[in-house]
């Protein structure tokens, strides 16, 4: 009998146990796949998107060194295999971003000699290094990687950094365990944009123009001369040059150029330079110019649409009872058609039957999802959403056969949510890059409690040196507290205040505070962003100027 | 020919043929106007027919089809679209002021067909305008002759295809001041600017021979020659050597204008028009001689020192000593009264109707090549037209319709408030702006000044 009574409890806390993690199955999260067993796993009895469109219920998905090994609803699945509870969870390929810098630095130039010519800069001081790879300057496994692919994105297109007009070539990179390379494609396209270093040639778009048609003019030059070199005895050699063999792939085979636009003028200059020298162009950065839909449909020009769409600032606008004058009103109904018409781009391309991808360039990651409802709200299907966002980058990058959609054979690449993917109420619970499971159920559970305080450690460079200090940041009942410590102005150690009119969100933060300075206080405003676990904005001193601030987020600051 | 390339020209073509489908001209019939025909007199209460953006016809009672949209302009006085021969509106950048050469740079490339200074011309009366580089290089960039056909959001749009090519020079403080005080380079002085294209010229000549020998070498069985390094900036500078651009120069002093003279004439240049030309007056016979002529301002002087010694006869005197003169606007603000700035030398030096009129249609046309084609009413021409309420010399006259290639660009009676073509969607209401963004020969170089260098640099010409 006892024995019984022990079982009867034990049942009735393993299935307490069970109706907490509800269909979670490790019993500890790995959020960054450190911790794994082995590399078989099986999705089970799971709604699955296999492309878009193309949705099947009820599925088993199991997949082993990163591949995808079998899709259906009774396969064999091998004893070693990590199951993944899929009931009541919605599985989709792994989004791929086309465009992004996050995680690449600056590269390293070379100093201005003393008789510096403006005019005639060596190419890396013109912002001409297309010899330059991502790669040389990408720190895999940063934090901001990581945020994204909690936000479903598992492989990515890497942009080298650099002010000028071609920085180098972009690399496809997995976002996997950090411990592996994980290099897709070291070199899958050459960076183009219209901008530059500024005070050398080339300065504007003018330069600009000229110096691609110079480049690529001499580029073939160059590459019939080395011909000629390499079978006469007899040819005086061409020196070396790394710039125009860095480009010659992109006339020699095809390599793709993708040109990061501002605006529909800066489109038309980069289609011109494409079909003036049969470059394979892709554009990325679109965000207007309905006019060039029919020239990109009738060329074979890709397009990358950014999601960095214009603030709504229309909908939510409070009535007001003052009458607005008839001039105003039209003017707002400009903007508004004016935004009306760049958050339907999206869906004006997908009626086109232009397959484009996305890019979360300049994209705070707080809107990726919001603002693809928007354009979905604007005409957009939602298989045209995740076509941009799974099959159609796929098929840009050349990587079709390996990714953008989930069938076997293809990389273990997922998403996989509580709800279909553009439901508002979806949480993604897992995100699979590379086969490696990125566990975020214990998160969410984390976050729905969260009461929260945090610690940030502060420099501002004021004009009377480096100022060091904390921020406690402390939430009860849903609204943010706070205190901030600095040096004493008025003696020794330091002092602290109150902070007031608190704002953190996931992208930006601000705050007020006051300082008493014998006798006379001084209102202090902080505003900045945040990304992840960095702040960079400025401290403003009411008349008294701004300065640079920068702050870090202590991990676990409890613990000493 | 591979298959890309297939698919390249065939996507091309297609372009191609878009852009030429946008360009038919208009059909049209203005009635009983006053027809300043510029070049062949004035014809009273004439119609003038349009023909897909033609002049097919001129002359009393024409008809036309019932169709056709007919204008009745009784008591108005029709002339030719005005031409603006120096002009930088509707460019998004205008100086590319890293170097002192630059002539491998087109100002095709920063067409701004959304500036809404093309409407405002327009509604001035131009129809043309010359869309210059800067005057911040001794030799700058190739400029681009443009057809006001605002509206269409392609740059290609309001390219003048026929127009010849022409190039921006400088001479003087500009050049001087940009690079030799901004930077330590040369030209430092108005000698300076002469060296700077005396030798890009001989330079230019040494690589046409570079290439003229390898072409030849091409030749031979079996070559093994090697191309030589192409260089767009020296190709341009020999193409102005062989005639086959014209040279639109920047200049104020009378010295400098007859080095420039002296200069070509050396390289057997003809092809030259000298900009501003505030001393023009003083060497009125040799621009008549050897030039193709000059465009000035009417009455604008005294912004920096090599502008002071200027009068407003200056227009006056040049035409009289047969000097092909235009009078242009360098400003997005004056190309919308060009013809009160005309209007002017009728006070200031007695010109005719006719010889005022010239100054702002068949002499800017010349001296950009097109008077073939637009300039006057005449049959043939294209259908470049501006309706006047009263005499266009009148300081009442008001340009009640503009048309380019027989298609109405500007009515007044359709005039809206606001005539922008495009609104930032970041915005919440489409902002007014009191000031417009000034469009001029020194646009883009402040970036090589210092606060002291700027406050030197207030001056825009």
């Amino acid at each position: 009998m006892r024995y019984c009574i022990h079982s009867l409890i034990f049942l009735f806390l393993y299935s307490l146990a069970l109706a907490l993690s509800v269909n979670i199955c490790f019993a500890q999260s790995d959020r960054d796949a450190s911790k794994r067993v082995g590399s078989t796993y099986v999705i089970t009895n799971a709604t699955i998107t296999l492309f878009p469109g193309n949705t099947v219920k009820n599925q088993n998905l199991l997949f082993e060194d990163g591949i995808i090994k079998a899709i259906g609803k009774n396969i064999n699945i091998p004893p070693e295999a990590q199951k993944i509870k899929g009931d009541s969870l919605f599985v989709y390929a792994g989004l791929i971003d086309m465009a992004n810098k996050t995680g690449v630095i600056n590269p390293e130039l070379p100093e201005k000699p003393g008789d510096f010519d403006p005019s005639d800069p060596i190419p890396e001081l013109a912002g001409i290094h297309p010899h330059f790879n991502a790669l040389d300057k990408y720190h895999k496994g940063n934090d901001q990687d990581e945020a994204w692919r909690k936000l479903g994105i598992t492989l990515s297109q890497k942009l080298p950094k650099g002010q000028g007009m071609l920085p180098g070539s972009t690399a496809v990179i997995l976002y996997g365990s950090p411990q592996n390379n994980n290099v897709l494609k070291p070199k899958n396209a050459l960076y183009a944009k219209f901008s530059n270093v500024g005070g050398v040639y080339p300065n504007t778009d003018l330069g600009i123009m000229a110096k691609w048609r110079d480049l690529m003019r001499n580029t073939e030059i160059y590459q019939k001369h080395n011909l000629i070199f390499a079978n006469n005895p007899g040819v005086p050699r061409r020196e070396n040059n790394k710039v125009l063999d860095a480009l010659a792939p992109l006339m020699e085979n095809g390599l793709p150029v993708i040109f990061e636009t501002s605006d529909e003028l800066d489109m038309r200059r980069a289609i011109g330079l494409a079909e003036e020298y049969r470059l394979n162009l892709i554009l990325t950065g679109i965000k207007e110019g309905e006019s060039l839909i029919p020239v990109i449909k009738n060329s074979n020009v890709q397009a990358v649409l950014t999601i960095d769409l214009p603030k709504d600032q229309f909908t939510t606008e409070p009535k007001d009872d003052v009458e607005l004058s008839a001039d105003y009103q039209s003017r707002k109904e400009w903007s508004l058609q004016a935004y009306k018409k760049a958050v339907s781009l999206a869906g004006e391309y997908e009626r086109a039957g232009i397959p484009f991808g996305f890019t979360t360039k300049h994209l705070a990651r707080g809107d990726l999802f919001k603002n693809i409802n928007t354009m979905i709200e604007n005409g957009l299907s939602e298989e045209g959403a995740l076509a941009a966002f799974t099959i159609n980058p796929a098929k840009i990058l050349e990587l079709e056969h390996l990714v953008g959609s989930l069938e076997v054979g293809k990389m273990a690449n997922m998403v996989i949510l509580t709800d279909t993917i553009f439901k508002e109420e979806a949480e993604i619970v897992y995100t699979i890059s590379d086969g490696y499971v990125f566990d975020y159920t214990e998160e969410i559970k984390n976050d729905a409690k969260k009461e929260g305080s945090m610690t940030w450690e502060y420099t501002a460079d004021t004009n009377v040196g480096e100022s060091k200090g904390t921020w406690v940041f402390v939430k009860k009942e849903d609204k943010w507290e706070g205190t901030i410590t600095y040096d004493n102005p008025d003696g020794d150690g330091t002092t602290q205040s109150d902070i007031t009119d608190l704002i953190i969100t996931e992208e930006v933060m601000e705050f007020q505070f006051t300082v008493t300075v014998s006798g006379n206080s001084l209102d202090v405003k902080v505003t900045g962003n945040i990304s992840v676990n960095d702040f960079y904005g400025s401290m403003d001193i009411l008349n008294h100027g701004s300065f640079e601030v920068t702050a870090r987020k202590k991990e676990n600051p409890d613990k000493k | 020919m591979s298959f890309r390339s297939i698919i390249y020209t065939f996507c091309f073509l297609l372009t191609v043929s878009i852009g030429l489908a946008q360009q038919t001209g208009g059909d049209l019939l203005i009635k009983n106007a006053t027809v300043l025909t510029i070049t062949q007199g004035i014809l009273e209460d004439a119609d003038v027919l349009v023909e897909n953006g033609l002049i097919k016809n001129i002359g009393k009672n024409l008809t036309g089809p019932s169709s056709l949209k007919s204008i009745d302009a009784k008591g108005k006085f029709l002339m030719p679209g005005i031409i603006d021969a120096h002009s930088h509106i509707a460019l998004s950048a205008i100086n590319e002021s890293s170097s002192p050469i630059t002539a491998e740079v087109r100002m095709k490339d920063v067409i701004d067909p959304f500036d809404i200074s093309i409407y405002r011309a327009l509604a001035g009366g131009v129809t043309i305008s010359h869309a210059m580089h800067g005057s911040a290089n001794a030799i700058g960039g190739q400029n681009i002759t443009l057809k006001h056909r605002y509206g269409n959001p392609d740059p290609e749009s309001l390219v003048m295809k026929e127009a010849p090519r022409t190039i921006k020079f400088a001479l003087g403080e500009n050049p001087t001041r940009v690079h030799g005080r901004g930077k330590n380079l040369q030209p430092r002085s108005r000698m300076g600017v002469e060296a700077v294209i005396r030798n890009g010229f001989e330079e230019a000549i040494r690589y046409s021979e570079k290439w003229k020998e390898y072409e030849q070498a091409l030749k031979g069985k079996n070559s093994t020659t090697p191309p030589p390094v192409f260089s767009e900036r020296l190709q341009t500078l020999a193409e102005i050597l062989d005639g086959k651009i014209i040279i639109h120069c920047h200049s104020y002093r009378a010295d400098e204008i007859y080095m420039l003279i002296n200069l070509c004439r050396e390289y057997g240049i003809d092809k030259i028009v000298f900009s501003h030309v505030n001393e023009g007056f003083k060497v009125a016979p040799e621009l008549a001689k050897y030039t193709m002529g000059a465009s000035v301002f009417s009455d604008w002087w005294a912004y920096k020192f090599e502008v002071y010694y200027s009068t407003a006869f200056n227009a006056a005197i040049l035409t009289k000593n047969g000097v092909v003169t235009s009078i242009n606007s360098d400003s997005g603000e004056v190309i919308r009264h060009l013809y009160h700035e005309a209007a002017k030398t009728q006070r200031y030096g007695g010109l005719s109707d006719e010889e005022a009129l010239a100054l702002i249609t068949i002499n800017p046309a010349k001296q950009l090549g097109i008077d073939h084609l637009v300039g006057s009413i005449e049959v043939g021409k294209q259908a470049d037209l501006v309706l006047f309420d009263k005499h266009p010399l009148s300081v009442y006259a008001i340009p009640q319709l503009t048309i380019v290639d027989g298609h109405t660009y500007f009515d007044i009676e359709k005039d809206k408030d606001d005539q922008r073509l495009k609104v930032d969607p970041n915005e919440k209401t489409a902002p007014i702006f009191l000031n417009t963004q000034h469009h001029n020969c020194m646009r883009d170089v402040d970036f090589f000044f210092t606060g002291f260098g700027r406050n030197l640099f207030q001056h825009r010409h």
